[in-house]
């Protein structure tokens, strides 16, 4: 009997072993991983309570990457913190960060040059390092191109290039949804990026009472209103309103000449401006050809950084005649008027001749003499600020409102109640998800919203593995859930993204670049043919090499 | 009593730049470089460099540490990073804000609160005593951003009474500080804020006076003042107050240090333009000079008003004694 039980015994010992050996290798289901398992993957993004999409859209495309086998860590940091290690230090293998949507930005220039091989050093723009030699040229030769049809062509290839190579997923562009009050104005003008906070907004309203004064509550403080030392949007945005410039940005972004009479291209390095008959500054004095030239030399002698991207290509300012200023340029610059022309602000030469270190004026000493269509009122610190229409201007007969009052808030939620309470007229910036329904049912409340050119992006480290390798980069893209960001997180207040030159901007965008739909079956597929293989718990190893 | 007064001076000095120095590092070594942010409006690298030099960020630590120091000796606070603008007039004029809003504040609470304590001891085990003391907990620790948040919307939105932000209502017209304050324009505006903070602040005092109280009670000379026919409330306000003041007279010299700094929790709801909320973003723009004045404008008023405290101390109870000997503890 015992003797008998033996051979059994070990038939079914052997089939055990054997029913093992084959559940060991169909849960496998994959050669052997042959080359090192990839790294854990850090992914930076801001805290929750400074952006709490980028923070929750940083944990959906954890989730999807380590359905591919990555093993991801999602790291929130405060907003300076992640600025520092992803720009200064380059510091970083994946980084969820956003460009904001200025006006000067959409000219493509400086979103293109994002990617740009000349700005892969410390602290500059494209932290990244993508380097692609055939996009850097295209950059170099767009940049020399004064024909905007001709440039566009260039422009839509960058984008069909970088797109393909994936050094960055563009997330979304967020729409800015803002609000004012309709029972005491009509006719707000809505802007690509700045939505109803633009410079046309004061020429356009209409005021529907005897209330005159445009009331805008903002949470956002300018730095500075010194021209020669403000280094933030919020800054230019207010002194724009009683500083002049040659040409304005229509709403439409179109330039349109304005303190220029007519703008006379007369070769690609070569461009003259004839200015506007009887213009006066704010203290009555006329503004002449030499206050121009010394604007722009003024601008350039003290070196101002943030208005270096515009004066940069010039080459020197040259007075013709009593009404015509000529620009040299260094080599051809095609965003010259869009551009330059249409940020540099026109200083009164009989004020500021006088003052040595500009940038080191005590606040009470600042000038807020100018020659646009407000004058400076009042600006109190953290308070309130307030501009009147400048009568003398050429354009005050378009004006129909008297003047503008600004008040700050300490936050978004404070500038709300204020519209609500019909304290302000109008939003500066953005509201909250939670506050636009509540917008939306309030009888006197308008919501106006409008696309952005500025977009969040995913950008990738291309120093380190493996994300030096673009197939890797693509798999990725194909991972990242953009439609779920925007219907849930941004409540469908936004647009998927694909390209570092947003739909808005129409003129300049490429519709056809490469699109990576959320398909990990298909994101799976690219890392098995570039040589990747999983491990029996699926994670996932580099091609050997 | 001179010499104790010259050897408290230097104590505090001492500690004054103790707290000095270890701001100055945490700061530097806690806070990322106030320049990051530059990047995004478009600055190169150069350029930031340029503006590092400008702050006297490119000197070494120490080097940064012994300048700092000799300017803050000759009473030289520096200019903000971010507002490019003397600190000692961006705080003087935040100071001036927060204490219109925090001094009514304080005094309603400092009255007010040993008051009720002193009613809730009398009345103990009534139920009068029971909604005290639940009401003072109550508030002590409901965020006040929560009390701010409902004020705002039952008497401003709602009801319309008051308004729900700022200091005044623009455009004004003032040509100097007190102008700006002496209005009913300006009282109405404070009205909310100081019930928020009030709120909160009556219940320490309040509950604090109460213990003392209770303590006080049981000694001798109150039986004995009982027996000498005194009418309660004299008794209650008059003698056995005095006694258990001391803890709240501590208590108040701390609440009013802090209360320098604002809070900037009602400061944020109410926009009101206070040090609260400038430090706060002093602190968020790595804008070290002007968060370093901010911080050590706190600590010198909470070392000053603890210093009174303790020369108070002496006037409210005989026992403490200041004698060098230190005899009398």
């Amino acid at each position: 009997m015992r003797k008998a039980m033996r051979p059994i015994c070990t038939v079914l010992l052997l089939v055990l072993l054997l029913g093992a050996g084959a559940v060991i290798a169909l849960a496998g289901g994959e050669p052997e991983p042959e080359g090192e398992p990839i790294p854990e993957i850090t992914l930076f993004t801001t805290t929750e309570s400074y952006d709490p999409i980028r923070y929750e859209a940083a944990f959906l495309i954890q989730d999807a990457w380590e359905e591919l086998g990555f093993q991801v860590n999602v790291e929130p940091m405060e907003f300076s913190t992640l600025l520092q290690y992803f720009y200064d230090e380059q510091d970083f293998d994946a980084t969820i960060l956003g460009w904001s949507g200025r006006v000067d930005r959409l000219d493509p220039q400086h979103f293109l040059g994002t990617l740009h091989g000349g700005q892969t050093d410390l602290g500059a723009n494209n932290p990244g390092g993508y380097e692609n030699p055939e996009y850097d040229a295209l950059f170099t030769q767009q940049e020399r191109e004064f024909d905007p049809d001709a440039r566009r062509e260039i422009v839509l290839q960058m984008q069909e290039i970088a797109a393909s190579d994936a050094p960055l997923d563009v997330l979304f562009y967020r729409d800015e949804v803002v609000g004012y009050n309709d029972e005491r104005f009509e006719n707000f003008v809505a802007m690509a990026g700045e939505a109803i906070y633009n410079e046309w907004t004061p020429y356009e309203v209409t005021p529907l009472g005897d209330d005159l004064t445009l009331t805008i509550g903002t949470s956002q403080e300018p730095d500075t209103i010194n021209p020669l030392d403000s280094t933030s949007v919020w800054g230019w945005k207010f002194m724009r309103m009683y500083y002049d410039k040659l040409v304005r940005l229509t709403p439409e972004i179109e330039p349109d000449p304005w303190a220029a009479e007519e703008i006379i291209e007369v070769d690609d390095r070569t461009v003259d401006v004839i200015i506007r008959d009887g213009m006066e500054f704010h203290d009555g004095e006329p503004v002449t050809v030499e206050d121009i030239k010394f604007s722009f030399d003024y601008f350039i002698e003290n070196d101002f950084a943030y208005f270096r991207p515009f004066f940069g290509p010039i080459d020197e300012v040259e007075i013709i005649d009593s009404s015509t200023v000529r620009f040299h340029l260094e080599e051809p610059y095609s965003p010259f008027i869009t551009v330059t022309l249409s940020q540099i602000v026109i200083l009164p030469e009989h004020i500021w001749s006088e003052i040595d270190n500009p940038s080191d004026l005590a606040p009470d000493e600042i000038p807020t003499v100018g020659s646009g269509p407000f004058q400076f009122e009042t600006y109190d610190r953290g308070e309130y600020k307030a501009l009147s229409v400048f009568e003398e201007h050429f354009s005050a007969g378009d004006i129909a409102i008297d003047g503008i009052d600004y008040i700050t808030y300490a936050d978004s939620e404070g500038v709300f109640t204020g519209l609500v309470t019909g304290e302000i007229d109008m939003t500066a910036w953005r509201m909250e998800p939670g506050q636009i329904s509540i917008a939306e049912d309030e009888d006197h409340i308008s919501v106006v919203t409008v696309g952005d050119f500025g977009y969040y992006h995913l950008t990738y480290n291309l120093r380190r593995e493996p994300f030096n390798d673009r197939e890797v980069r693509r798999a990725l893209a194909h991972a990242i859930d953009r439609e779920t960001i925007i219907d849930v997180l941004l409540e469908g207040r936004g647009e998927p993204g694909y390209s570092v030159i947003a739909p808005i901007n129409s003129f300049w965008h490429n519709p056809d670049v490469e699109r990576f739909d959320f398909n990990l079956d298909r994101a799976r597929e690219i890392l098995e043919d570039a040589g990747y293989t999983w491990d029996a718990q699926g994670r996932i190893y580099a091609p050997q090499s | 009593m001179i010499r104790l007064i010259v050897n408290k001076l230097l104590q505090m000095l001492f500690t004054l730049w103790v707290i000095l120095t270890v701001l100055f590092f945490l700061f530097r070594l806690g806070l990322p470089d106030p320049t990051v942010a530059l990047v995004t409006d478009g600055l190169s690298p150069e350029d930031r460099a340029l503006v590092t030099e400008r702050f006297g960020l490119d000197r070494s630590l120490p080097m940064q540490y012994v300048v700092y120091l000799g300017n803050v000796a000759t009473g030289e606070f520096g200019r903000s990073f971010h507002y490019n603008a003397p600190v000692t007039a961006i705080v003087a004029e935040r100071v001036a804000n927060t204490l219109v809003l925090m001094i009514p504040a304080f005094l309603i609470s400092y009255i007010v609160g040993p008051l009720l304590g002193v009613l809730l001891a009398w009345k103990r085990g009534s139920r009068l005593e029971a909604g005290g003391i639940t009401a003072g907990l109550v508030f002590r620790s409901a965020p006040m951003f929560w009390v701010g948040m409902l004020l705002i919307m039952l008497f401003g939105i709602r009801l319309g009474w008051f308004p729900t932000s700022g200091m005044r209502t623009f455009p004004y017209e003032a040509a100097h500080f007190f102008d700006k304050i002496f209005t009913l324009n300006f009282l109405h505006h404070l009205i909310l804020p100081t019930i928020v903070i009030s709120l909160y602040y009556t219940g320490l005092p309040m509950l604090i006076m109460r213990n003392a109280m209770l303590e006080v009670m049981g000694e001798d000379f109150i039986e004995f003042a009982e027996a000498r026919g005194l009418s309660k409330a004299r008794i209650m306000y008059r003698h056995a107050a005095r006694n258990a003041l001391l803890p709240v007279v501590t208590q108040a010299a701390i609440t009013a240090g802090l209360a320098v700094g604002g809070q900037v929790v009602v400061e944020v709801v109410f926009s009101w333009p206070g040090l609260g909320l400038e430090m706060f973003n002093a602190v968020r723009t790595s804008d070290y000079p002007l968060a370093q004045a901010a911080f050590m404008l706190m600590a010198a008023i909470i070392l000053v008003l603890n210093f009174a405290a303790d020369v108070v101390y002496g006037r409210l109870d005989p026992r403490v004694s200041y004698s060098s000997e230190g005899a009398g503890g």
